[in-house]
């Protein structure tokens, strides 16, 4: 009888010690990152590079491994002047990749981490070659261009550079997501046509307020101009009808990068600018 | 212990040192064999190469 | 009649023993669910909004448009992985991922528990069969039988486990069913297979105990054993493609066949490391029994039985352990390989306080099976001619535990770089790596080999003529290799870059091995044909049996902290980087709520252990005729 007790109780008070251990440690909890919504209108740079900073301490994981030696795996970003770092890179033969600025440099080294490796840094075997770094815009990280936008503003602004990535705009974001190279993630569909608008970058050739030209024709009042049908028309195939005065510059793909949806969201809208 | 294994002081010297001797080159070996199948060379006073 | 008194006293202390029980577990229990109710109102739903460029149609699924370039992309079938929001999970009040994490862990110690134990049964048969030995006989079909309960136990445990899953997680399990298909059919089919070879080797056991038959009994034991370990495999190949899918693309459609898919990178090192911890899980279980046995009865020939199964149990269990880090370290390489991003967030990211906890499971467990050994040495009368290395192998012990859990030894987080106002901090900066945490490890794994060595040796006295020239060999190995072990950590750790110190630490396991390897190949060489000095069974200090408890629990806690390592580096990811978890419990949770989860199973799996022995008890036992009343009884 007393052994029974004797030994239930030894064994319960072994486990609650190996659990009064888990309690002296300190009480971390790993959350899952949250996406917050960023209010476009009032965002100054100080916001995007304090978001920079937080996506880097965060979201981002990058601290995992970007820490100062001798515990990093990686090099020790936060210690280094990244904008001096980048026009060393450039300058070195191992350097496989097309960007001529900090900025672009930055981005590639998230998007495409091999491009350049520093050397001892490589994975193992691969003498310098082959990052073990992740793609940062791919899962299980997958960051927007925004976001990554956000961190080279923090890397940038951390040794008192100058900013060089523009605030996003939608269009801006847009076209960072479409430009990124091969092995990005692909455009998702636009929500609404403002977006559709910002994804395709009509306001690059059309002004979308005035009827000025610019490549091609302004948009202000294309709808007292053109019905609807025709609107369709014009995007899907440009070079049926070419207002009188204009190359026939207009991308003839759109009806294949197009949504459905996203068509018939311009057309509307376009429609309406009467 | 064993009656029957009497080995002379000088004898059992050698004995203790040829092992101790050959441990110390097996490890060595076994050092620069583990380092260099995972790529990483060492030099032969067991520093880094490269 | 005495061990039925015995056992109706026990009964009753045992409800006794319950109530207190059920009100700790109720304790720690409203301890552990608390902070997910303190969640729950924070309605994370609602903010999570895609930031701009990552937009999609509200009410529709964000469908990620493939590369031309993946021409399977456009095959109809392919179905990606859902996208879950938090609505797609059932609300039933308590946390959903606590009764999965208490099930699933049940099942799991169940499992590795009734895997395990045929495996040595079947080994310790053989050995019988080989010797002769009857005792060997007996113990096995004593092992047999008081696990026999555990299938059904295991079983009960897996269906309310998939049940629980399938309530809980649908759309996750969905995704499972659609990706395994018919392997579930396959392993439920596995199940019939299994039930048959255990209830014919089982019941089979004496009636085909002796001459040809017995090999016929083998063969069934040995099919017993196929068919568990391929359930185990199977079983396995799910928590491995929730950590590391294959055989699926960047979204989670199916594009390769269903061994692709089964066939991760970390399928195998699960599935070596799984094999080993089993055994050595089973060894220190069985091993609790015969302790306890042991200390219930002042039998002396009983004591002696229960002495020596207590012995060969442990035997087993760290003879198991001892290889264990190894396949760790495997597994661990593995996932380094598979995802850098992994294997960091395990060993340096806030998961990293987990390993002093881990340092003092294993800590423990060497201790108790060190002691065990050490105490049982009473029993040999050779034994004296090694007592003084006991002190030397404990003090080893010691300092190198104290070394393993000295938390200044740890990688730093983010949150404490920023807490120490930047993230260069020179003077913790030497203080914060493993190489000496590494030392300390293999050092303690030497010694627990010494220990084990001096106790398997301290019975007999060699007679071949190159006994010197064997000792001398073995010291000087032992001393070369822990030489070596503190050079590798102390120079490759401190002194060069971070690929040679991972690098060497490669080296020192391997220094490790081989000792263990050339002191098994010495010691059976040398002492073969050896004078056997007497030793006698039973005497053995009653203090010493506890450590026979320990075992069980260190290595029970131990199963479920790992448990909890292996489930949160998937982080916010049902299955990683293709199915997200978007439930209420998608966070990883403190060391401290898992440390109480992982106490309440160890306890529930410590109960329900009990009640299988008590069963296989009954089965053996049988209540008296009651005698009619005489009148004039005696009172």
């Amino acid at each position: 009888m007393s052994v029974f007790f004797k030994t239930i109780g030894f064994s319960i008070g072994l486990a609650l010690i190996f659990t009064l251990v888990t309690q002296l440690l300190p009480q971390v909890e790993g959350e899952a990152p949250v996406e917050t919504k960023v209010d476009l209108a009032s965002l100054t740079m100080d916001d995007f590079v304090a978001m920079g900073e937080d996506l880097f301490m965060n979201k981002g994981t990058c601290t995992l491994c970007h820490k100062p030696p001798p515990i990093g795996r990686a090099p020790d970003i936060q210690g280094m002047d990244m904008v001096r770092t980048s026009t060393e890179r450039f300058a070195d033969e191992r350097y496989q990749g097309e960007s001529k600025d900090a900025a672009g440099y930055l981005l590639e080294s998230m998007i495409d981490p091999s491009k350049f490796v520093v050397a001892g840094w490589g994975k193992k075997g691969s003498n310098d070659t082959v990052s073990p770094m992740p793609a940062i815009d791919k899962a299980p990280i997958q960051l927007s261009a925004m976001e990554m936008d956000a961190i080279i503003a923090y890397l940038q602004a951390k040794d008192g550079n100058e900013v060089t990535v523009s605030l996003p705009s939608p269009e801006a974001a847009a076209e960072v997501a479409a430009a990124a190279p091969a092995g990005g993630v692909a455009p998702a569909p636009a929500a609404t046509a403002e977006e559709a608008l910002g994804k395709y970058a009509c306001s690059s050739c059309h002004a979308m307020d005035s009827e000025d030209p610019l490549v091609g024709p302004g948009l202000a009042t294309v709808g007292r101009r053109l019905s609807e049908g025709e609107i369709r028309q014009s995007i899907v195939d440009p070079a049926a009808v070419i207002t009188e005065g204009f190359p026939p510059a207009m991308p003839a793909d759109f009806a294949e990068k197009m949504t459905v949806k996203e068509l018939e969201m311009l057309v509307q809208h376009l429609a309406e600018k009467k | 212990m064993s009656e029957e294994n009497k080995i002379g002081g000088a004898a059992l010297l050698v004995i203790w040192i040829a092992a101790l001797a050959i441990s110390l080159v097996a490890f060595y070996g076994l050092d620069h064999l583990i380092m260099n199948m995972q790529g990483l060379p060492l030099n032969a006073d067991l520093t880094p190469a490269g | 009649m005495r061990s039925n008194r015995q056992q109706s006293i026990r009964r009753k202390g045992f409800s006794n023993r319950l109530g207190w029980l059920l009100s700790l577990l109720a304790v720690l229990l409203v301890f552990s669910v608390t902070p997910v109710f303190a969640d729950m109102g924070m309605g994370g739903a609602e903010q999570r909004i895609a930031p701009i460029g990552r937009v999609h149609i509200a009410g529709q699924d964000f469908v990620p448009a493939a590369d031309s370039a993946t021409s399977e992309a456009e095959a109809p079938e392919l179905i990606a992985a859902p996208r879950t929001s938090r609505k797609d999970y059932p609300n039933i009040g308590v946390s959903s991922r606590a009764v999965v994490w208490i099930l699933a862990q049940l099942h799991l110690f169940f499992g590795a528990l009734v895997l395990a134990v045929p495996l040595f049964v079947l080994v310790i048969e053989l050995v019988g069969l080989m010797t002769g030995d009857e005792r060997y006989d007996s113990m096995a079909h004593e092992f047999m039988k008081i696990s026999l309960t555990g299938f059904s136990i295991t079983a009960i445990f897996g269906g309310s486990l998939a049940l629980a899953l399938f309530l809980l997680y649908p759309d996750f399990m969905g995704y499972m069913m659609h990706v395994f298909g018919a392997q579930w059919l396959v392993y439920a089919g596995l199940f019939f297979l299994e039930s048959f070879f255990l209830y014919t080797y089982y019941y089979g056991w004496n009636a085909m105990r002796y001459g040809n038959l017995k090999w016929v009994h083998l063969s069934l034991g040995l099919l017993l054993n196929g068919a568990g370990m391929t359930i185990m495999v199977m079983a396995n190949s799910w928590a491995t493609f929730m950590m590391a899918p294959s055989g699926v693309n960047e979204v989670g459609a199916v594009i390769g066949n269903i061994w692709e898919v089964m066939k991760g990178p970390l399928w195998n090192p699960i599935n070596l490391h799984r094999f080993i911890a089993n055994i050595g899980f089973g060894g220190a279980v069985v091993g609790a029994y015969a302790a306890y046995k042991f200390l219930s009865t002042k039998d002396m020939e009983k004591r002696a039985h229960y002495d020596w199964m207590g012995y060969t149990s442990n035997f087993i269990a760290i003879l198991a352990f001892l290889p264990l880090p190894f396949a760790g370290y495997w597994l661990m390489a593995e996932i380094y390989a598979y995802s850098q991003q992994m294997g960091i967030t395990a060993m340096g990211g806030i998961l990293a306080w987990l390993f002093i906890v881990q340092a003092v499971l294993i800590g423990t467990i060497l201790l108790a099976g060190n002691y065990y050994l050490w105490a049982g040495m009473s029993r040999t009368e050779g034994s004296k001619r090694y007592k003084p290395f006991i002190g030397f192998i404990a003090f080893v012990l010691v300092v190198c535990f104290l070394t393993w859990v000295t938390p200044h030894t740890l990688m730093l987080s983010a949150s404490e770089i920023a807490q120490l106002g930047g993230s260069h901090h020179h003077i913790l900066g030497p203080l914060g790596i493993m190489p000496a945490k590494n030392i300390a490890v293999n050092l303690m794994l030497i010694v627990t080999f010494l220990s084990f060595q001096l106790y398997r040796r301290s019975d007999k006295v060699a007679t071949v003529s190159w006994a010197p020239i064997g000792n001398a060999l073995m010291v000087a190995i032992y001393v070369v290799a822990i030489v070596n072990i503190i050079f590798l950590g102390v120079y490759f750790g401190y002194f060069t870059n971070t690929v040679y110190k991972v690098g060497s630490s490669v080296a020192q396991v391997s220094s490790t091995l081989v000792v263990i390897i050339a002191g098994i190949v010495i010691d059976s060489l040398m002492f073969k044909n050896a004078k056997t000095l007497p030793s006698h069974w039973g005497r053995i200090p009653d203090r010493a049996q506890y450590a026979l408890f320990a075992l069980p629990i260190a290595f029970t806690w131990l199963m479920g902290l790992m448990g909890y390592v292996r489930s949160s580096v998937k982080t916010h990811w049902h299955v990683y980087t293709v199915m997200k978890d978007n439930s209420p419990d998608n966070f990883i949770p403190t060391i401290g709520y898992a440390g109480n989860m992982i106490t309440i199973v160890t306890v529930l799996f410590l109960l329900f252990v009990l009640f299988m022995f008590w069963v296989a008890s009954l089965s053996g036992t049988k209540q008296a005729k009651p005698e009619t009343v005489t009148e004039g009884g005696v009172a």
